[in-house]
């Protein structure tokens, strides 16, 4: 069970990290900023290491899988995307101050998994319905949505906050000015809900080819299927108002939470209805 | 434009009406999702007045995804899509047909200031310079030399002014789709106990049954667990018949489904049969004279002419392991009995007791004694079959939509002139761009170009 105790140390690791982030906000030095960059590469790292590390002992356990088939795995698989598109993010931007925002998401994604009561964290052999090719594809792409959805969410969140300062005093503190432009918090929401959108549309297409395979129609109007149609329109409706309409910033930043709030149903949600997708153990 | 577009026109093209109809189209699907759809909504039924009940099942609630209201939509939402795109497509026809000029001159009027510059370098050295650039950036560029100046013109992304069409065409395409699959498709289960053949399936939506232009038997099922106890794979083995000749035969496993003639089978669950087999070998004086596969009520003779009934099949009798109760009829005498495949484990922990309870024992009809070797539980194997001729359509629609939206959301229409004019002993270049959505990243474009070729000509001094 090493795998299971390194990712539980990578909660803290992520802790430290959101830590270091809100400290450079705070005392608007750079050093911290470093090391929270070092600190959440180091966390990915070592969940890296732990997902190889899980995924080779499924196969020493002759029931070989990807780490992706149970809620405890896409808890993890969850966090481990939201921190790697994070740090994309913040190398091509070159912008530390997102950081605090994303970072706690991750944290509590990890702490869930580990902590939460139900949660069964042991590799388990797949059921039949699980034993394809298209699950892979089909978790994979999911979740790099979900993420890139999450980065947006994190982002609105930023935006209003920003507002706030900024309103408050003409002359904002080392808070607002450490936060990027809020022309670039839009776009950059934008950007963040344009990758989730092509990463969700690819998810439900390899979803409903499964389906195809697996029970016999590509579409059933299941609760997680049709929680993802919802989700997949609102963010439909966010690119149409956007693109067309020219709406910006502060609905735009409305829009990405309210996207979140869907996605967070379609995965956990739709739990408390009776589903074909009932793999929470 | 030729004339005013009517009111009606306007309404259907109008993107206000494509976000109502999308919200829409979320809230009947979040509403299917929290009130029972289908057979689960009986369970409504208790809990409402009847009045409410036939109420709302008229308003088709309790299949809202199938509903007039949801049909009404997905037209509305095709209207909609075919009248904007029609409206708009001209004009994305008109740019895309649009060749540009190299040396147009149009394009650098009104440019702020910063998007020239000046260099002391000569212009052969200049020109080699932007050509390098827009060939690194662009991969090809078309110049020309006119009144001592000289013309650069590059672009990319001229197919993503058709982006949107794609993906709004691989929609149509989907409701299309999902239409043909409406009126033509059908989906239905049935239940198949091993060895049996069926030529009939309920389908999923009434109580109505079809015939299928064959007959399917199962010829095996088989299932394996894991060390847990959950299931690790099952399969059906089933042959394909008609007129009673075998016309296809096929493993029918989860997520590998079989078609034949446009059906589609799918090993969807499985169960116990209530048909229950027992195993009996049967020895006279002694001496082994026959086996026996026999199913619960049937009778099967033995050498001296005696009927052997099996009248009850047990898998766990009294915890003492499966056994069956037989009754044998001679020409005068007849005996009722179990007999327990753990015979000798019984007589081991009941000394005596086989021998002096007849009703124990195997051996009561004389001379004949019965050995039961197992007890066979049969299976069910439960089918899915689905036919749905628009499938390929609706993946057509995917490949479409993917294609589309990555045109729309990754790639953009930009249009860079860049000219280069000699002044006495110094070259001004000028950097002009066009695009018709995200103006942001095409100042970023033109900012970066001006960079490189700020940096480019500084290093080639």
């Amino acid at each position: 069970m090493m795998d299971t105790t390194i990712l539980s140390w990578v909660t803290f690791i992520y802790f430290a990290a959101f830590v270091f982030y809100l400290f450079r906000i705070i005392l608007g030095r750079e050093f911290w900023g470093k090391l929270a960059t070092g600190t959440a590469l180091a966390g990915l790292a070592a969940q890296s290491v732990a997902l190889i590390i899980r995924w080779k002992t499924s196969y020493d356990l002759g029931i070989g899988h990807a780490p992706l088939s149970n809620f405890y795995e896409s808890l993890i698989f969850f966090a481990w995307a939201i921190v790697l598109l994070y740090l994309l993010m913040e190398w091509r931007l070159k912008n530390r101050s997102i950081g605090a925002f994303v970072l706690p998401v991750a944290f509590l994604l990890m702490a869930y998994a580990s902590i939460a009561p139900g949660i069964n964290n042991r590799i388990e052999p797949l059921i039949p319905a699980l034993q394809s090719n298209w699950l892979t594809s089909h978790v994979l792409t999911c979740f790099m949505g979900y993420a890139s959805f999450t980065v947006a969410f994190a982002l609105g969140i930023m935006f209003f906050l920003k507002k706030d300062t900024n309103a408050e005093s003409t002359n904002p503190g080392v808070f607002a000015r450490l936060l990027p432009s809020e022309f670039l918090v839009d776009e950059l929401i934008y950007s963040s809900v344009a990758l989730g959108f092509i990463f969700l549309s690819l998810g439900i297409i390899t979803g409903s080819v499964w389906a195809h395979y697996a029970w016999g129609s590509y579409w059933s109007w299941d609760p997680k299927e049709t929680w993802s149609l919802i989700t997949w329109l609102v963010y439909a409706v966010m690119l149409h108002t956007r693109l067309v309409r020219g709406w910006r910033g502060k609905r735009m930043a409305i829009l990405a939470v309210v996207g979140f709030g869907c996605v967070l149903f379609t995965y956990l949600g739709v739990n408390l209805l009776p589903s074909l997708h009932s793999y929470m153990t | 434009m030729t004339t005013k577009k009517s009111a009606l026109w306007s309404f259907f093209s109008s993107v206000q009406l494509a976000v109502v109809l999308l919200s829409l189209i979320a809230f009947f699907a979040v509403i299917g999702t929290l009130v029972p759809q289908r057979e689960a909504a009986v369970e409504l039924a208790g809990r409402l007045s009847p009045g409410m009940f036939s109420f709302l099942d008229k308003m088709q609630i309790f299949d809202l995804y199938h509903s007039i209201w949801f049909f009404l939509l997905m037209i509305l939402l095709a209207v909609n899509l075919i009248v904007c795109s029609l409206d708009r497509f001209p004009m994305a026809w008109r740019r895309f047909r649009l060749r540009p000029v190299t040396s147009d001159e149009n394009v650098y009027k009104n440019l702020p200031e910063e998007n020239n510059f000046q260099t002391t370098l000569e212009s052969f050295r200049v020109k080699a310079v932007v050509a390098d650039l827009l060939k690194k950036r662009f991969r090809r560029f078309e110049s020309d030399d006119e009144r001592g100046s000289s013309f650069f013109y590059a672009e990319k992304g001229r197919f993503s002014l058709f982006g949107v069409y794609i993906v709004h065409l691989s929609i149509l395409v989907l409701i299309a789709g999902a239409l043909i699959g409406f009126f033509s498709g059908l989906e239905g289960y049935v239940n198949i106990i091993e060895g049996r053949t069926v030529n009939a399936l309920n389908l999923r939506n009434g109580n109505e049954t079809l015939n299928l232009p064959f007959d399917v038997r199962c010829d095996k099922f088989s299932i394996e667990f894991y060390e847990n106890g959950a299931p690790k794979s099952y399969q059906s083995d089933l042959t394909f018949l008609r007129n009673n000749q075998v016309i296809s035969s096929g493993k029918l496993r989860v997520n590998h489904p079989l078609e034949l003639e446009g059906f589609r089978f799918y090993q969807a669950s499985y169960g116990a049969s209530p048909e229950i087999k027992a195993t009996l070998t049967v020895l006279k004086n002694g001496k082994k004279t026959m086996d026996k596969t026999i199913g619960l009520g049937e009778i099967f003779n033995l050498p001296g002419g005696e009927a052997v009934q099996v009248i009850r099949v047990e898998e766990n009798l009294m915890r003492m392991g499966p056994a069956v109760k037989l009754v044998v009829r001679g020409a005068q005498e007849e005996a009722a009995f179990w007999v327990f495949q753990q015979i000798d484990k019984i007589r081991e922990m009941n000394p005596g007791m086989v021998e002096q309870v007849p009703m124990f024992n195997p051996g009561s009809f004389r001379p004949y004694l019965f050995v039961l070797t197992g007890v066979e539980e049969k299976y069910y194997t439960g089918l899915q079959i689905t036919r749905d001729p628009g499938t390929p359509v609706v993946f057509a629609a995917a490949v479409l939509l993917i294609c589309g939206l990555m045109l729309v959301l990754f790639s953009y229409f930009r249009q860079i002139w860049i000219r280069i004019d000699e002044e006495k002993d110094r070259s001004k270049i000028t950097i002009a761009g066009r695009s018709y959505k995200n103006r942001e990243g095409l100042e970023r474009e033109v900012r970066y170009l001006l960079a490189e070729l700020k940096n480019n000509l500084e290093h080639s001094k």
